[in-house]
């Protein structure tokens, strides 16, 4: 039989169309899309069981409370905490990625001196020689915690001192601090009471506070034209805060002690309070002029902010006219106003930018990367995360996120005092030393953090007040201190993430007296360096919110 | 029943914050992809940012997240889809995408009124280490080929197993949550069982102030949305393809 041309190609097209007909070329083509989705350089999930940890985030003061689901010894998602007593599962955008932090490009992991590659036997012995030669300045981002401690004693006995740079929210309040000699990190605002919140440019929907504390009150509100808690926002342009807001007051921010004067004038004058301040010096044509806003505008202002009681007034900075107008709301101790949390009557001393005859300085890593002091002192700073050399002479590798043992005291804006222990749920990378261990290292004398946190989890079981919220699980549960029969189960559930509140106090113990109206020079003390609450370092997830969409804008400098 | 998964967002409670856009990033292992511009992101629910075009006081904004709207009838990805890539499955009315079947045509994101579908330009990459924190259960997807939200399905798969591993046939709905309902802080993304008359869901979306986008497509998209404001619920109905307002957010 001979074979001809037309034979071959006749045998080509029968056995490619039968080919067809053979589960073998679909089989080959499944298998190789899958192939190609396996490259050697496309990541693998670690693979292994998930188990859900409850803790508290360590990344600013807020601690909110977190759900972290790890698998292999690694934190694999996070979630907020619905079930933690004031958060109530809110964590800031950035919080979701906060478990890639960890392995951030800009991770610090050795010790650094003046750029270049160095150990931390040689930055102890440059601070030794500090400590020998002048007071040493302690700078805390973050006061109130058992490390905070650690360097309030070391500062003690040492010559020291130590510092606290403030959150805006707190500064706010350096006002009330004045005037009843309560500090300002004891004080606290009871949204949940408020009926009426003005703000003067405080960004509440937009990362002030604990976040999910505010937008959960407002999103109860949201949309009704009559809504049960309403938010006025004095602002000079857009923004998503006066955007949502229930009533948007275009203004100049540069006019808002002007304007809380004109409001406080006609709240008084017209009888619309029961008068608990002196009357202020602007007059209503005055403020006008400043604000833009016409007289008519500004009484009717007046007149809604007294409808809805009680009425509570938030400064986005430290202003003693904004803060003047809460004394005249009556809006100081009371339901719904300013009040007390806690007990603590020493102040801090600000952080400024001048640290004066200081040898050194020390910087804790919850302090932001923006503050940077005026000094020529030998700057040490703790941080995890490298964000460049001009701001410290000694850069010191700290704890990343959930890497250490530590506890995470009230937030700063929280009306209930509240205690959380955060455990470390993932493995530090070697050279990784927080500033109490560091200091602990150096004075042996010294109390460690887990013995301190020990001691106030003791506290706690002995003052027998409060309640101990349980997280784990769907379902939480609300169980008294007193419920408790021995400290260890206290701790053993503080150690689960467990979270202590005490109780909401209106018990008056808050009292401003304001014999005058502050004058307007008063107002520029809102100059103070300030450290706004939020996560120390973009995780490079930031990029869907700024690179991937034009949600935000794209923030300058630091980049993930 | 075969269950009918959607959603009702809140445009009124929505405050733009972005967090569904990290939480859902996080759990479906997308990358991030610093290099991409918002037209080539990989954003599987895209927060856009709308206005009514007043000015002054009378403006008024909202926030619309924009995620895959799971059309039940006549999905037009299905439709031309060469490779069957794309189904709609009948168990939970999920339009699911597989990448393995995946060619990286595009004419699913063409045939998208939504613009919720999105190439995947580069190979997905993380900083050395971070590997570590990605989720086990989702698998990374090569670059070449569409993406878009799934209902975080693997959320349902962990669901199923857990109920089974309970001797049970159907799943605690409190096991399975997206990721962007459960991280948006101001409850405004409910999600839940549409073909389920008592699911608070399937009620909400029923409501006179509840609508869904380009409904007039009749592809019943399974994504409704609600708001007390007439000129959101009408822009939802615009038949411009860009309305004065409307920023790529």
């Amino acid at each position: 039989m001979k074979l001809t041309r037309r034979d071959l190609l006749a045998w080509t097209a029968g056995a490619t169309a039968g080919a067809l007909l053979t589960p073998v070329p679909w089989k080959i083509l499944g298998d190789a899309s899958i192939w190609t989705q396996n490259w050697p350089w496309i990541p693998q999930p670690a693979r292994g069981p998930v188990e859900v940890q409850q803790s508290n985030c360590t990344l600013c003061p807020n601690g909110c409370g977190m759900r972290v689901r790890m698998a292999v010894g690694w934190a694999v998602g996070v979630s907020g905490s619905k079930n933690h007593p004031v958060t109530h599962g809110g964590l800031c955008p950035l919080g979701f990625a906060a478990h890639q932090l960890n392995w951030h490009p800009q991770r610090l992991r050795t010790v650094r001196h003046e750029n270049a590659a160095s150990s931390w036997s040689a930055a102890q012995t440059a601070f030794e020689k500090a400590c020998s030669e002048g007071p040493v300045v302690f700078i805390d981002g973050y006061p109130e915690r058992a490390a905070s401690e650690v360097m309030q004693s070391f500062a003690k006995k040492h010559n020291g001192s130590y510092r606290v740079l403030p959150t805006p929210e707190v500064q706010a309040l350096a006002a009330y601090e004045t005037w009843s000699g309560v500090p300002a990190h004891s004080l606290g605002y009871d949204l949940e009471n408020a009926q009426t919140i003005v703000s003067f440019g405080a960004p509440l929907l937009e990362g002030w506070g604990i976040p999910g504390r505010f937008t959960r009150l407002w999103a109860e509100s949201a949309g009704v034209a009559d809504p049960p808690v309403r938010l006025i926002q004095i602002e000079p342009s857009s923004s998503r805060t006066s955007a949502r807001a229930w009533r948007w007051i275009k203004a100049p921010s540069d006019a808002n002690g002007a304007l809380a004067a004109g409001l406080a004038r006609v709240l008084i004058e017209e009888r619309l309070v029961a008068a608990n301040g002196p009357l202020p010096a602007t007059s209503l044509e005055e403020t006008a002029t400043r604000t833009g806003l016409s007289t008519d505008a500004i009484r009717d202002l007046a007149h809604t902010i007294a409808a809805k009681q009680p009425a509570l007034v938030i400064a986005n900075a430290q202003d003693p006219n904004i803060a003047a107008l809460n004394v005249v709301l009556g809006a100081i101790g009371t339901h719904g106003g300013i009040i007390r949390r806690s007990k603590a009557d020493k102040p801090y001393v600000r952080a400024g930018d001048l640290v004066g005859s200081a040898r050194a300085v020390v910087i804790d890593a919850s302090v932001p990367w923006a503050f940077v002091p005026e000094t020529g002192a030998e700057v040490f700073r703790f941080a995890a995360w490298n964000d460049g050399f001009k701001k410290a002479n000694w850069l010191l590798p700290a704890p990343g996120f959930l890497e250490e043992l530590t506890d995470v005291p009230s937030a700063p804006t929280s009306a209930v005092e509240t205690y959380a222990v955060a455990t470390p749920l993932m493995k530090a990378p070697p050279e990784i030393q927080s500033l109490p261990q560091f200091l602990v290292g150096i004075d042996s004398e010294l109390p460690p953090v887990g013995k301190l946190i020990e001691e106030r989890c003791d506290e706690l079981f002995r003052r027998h007040e409060g309640d101990l919220h349980t997280l784990a699980g769907k379902e939480a549960t609300v169980a008294p201190v007193s419920f408790f029969d021995s400290v260890q189960k206290l701790k053993e559930q503080l150690w689960k993430g467990a979270v202590w509140t005490g109780a909401l106090s209106h018990s008056n113990s808050l009292r401003c007296s304001l014999k005058e109206w502050p004058s307007s020079d008063a107002a520029q003390l809102a100059a103070e360096p300030s450290s706004r609450c939020g996560i120390p370092i973009s995780p490079p997830l930031a990029s869907k919110l700024h690179e991937e969409s034009a949600l935000f804008e794209t923030p300058t400098g630091r980049q993930a | 029943m075969n269950a009918r998964y959607g959603m009702v967002i809140d445009i009124d409670r929505c405050i733009g914050c972005g967090s569904c856009m990290i939480a859902c990033s996080a759990e479906n292992n997308v990358p991030s992809l610093p290099q991409a511009t918002p037209r080539t992101g990989l954003t599987p629910i895209l927060v856009r940012h709308v206005s009514n075009g007043s000015d002054g006081t009378a403006r008024r904004e909202v926030f619309f997240p924009i995620l895959c709207m799971h059309c039940e009838h006549d999905t037009p990805c299905v439709h031309v889809c060469p490779q069957q890539a794309v189904e709609v499955d009948k168990a939970t009315g999920i339009v699911m995408q597989m990448p393995q079947r995946c060619l990286g045509c595009r004419y699913c994101m063409t045939a998208c009124p939504y613009h919720a579908r999105y190439f995947n330009w580069w190979d997905p990459a993380w900083p050395a280490g971070m590997e570590k924190s990605l989720n086990p259960g989702v698998a990374v997807r090569m670059r070449g080929m569409v993406e878009k939200c799934n209902l975080c399905h693997a959320r349902l798969h962990s669901a199923k197993e857990k109920a089974a591993a309970d001797g049970k046939r159907e799943i605690d709905p409190r096991d399975y949550i997206p990721a962007c309902v459960e991280a948006c802080p101001t409850g405004a993304i409910q999600f839940g069982n549409l073909a389920d008359r008592e699911d608070p869901v399937s009620q909400s979306a029923q409501s006179p102030e509840a609508f869904r986008l380009l409904a007039r497509l009749g592809t019943e998209p399974k994504i409704y949305y609600k708001s007390k404001e007439a000129w959101v619920r009408e822009l939802a109905e615009s038949k411009s393809s860009q309305p004065a307002g409307v920023s790529h957010g």
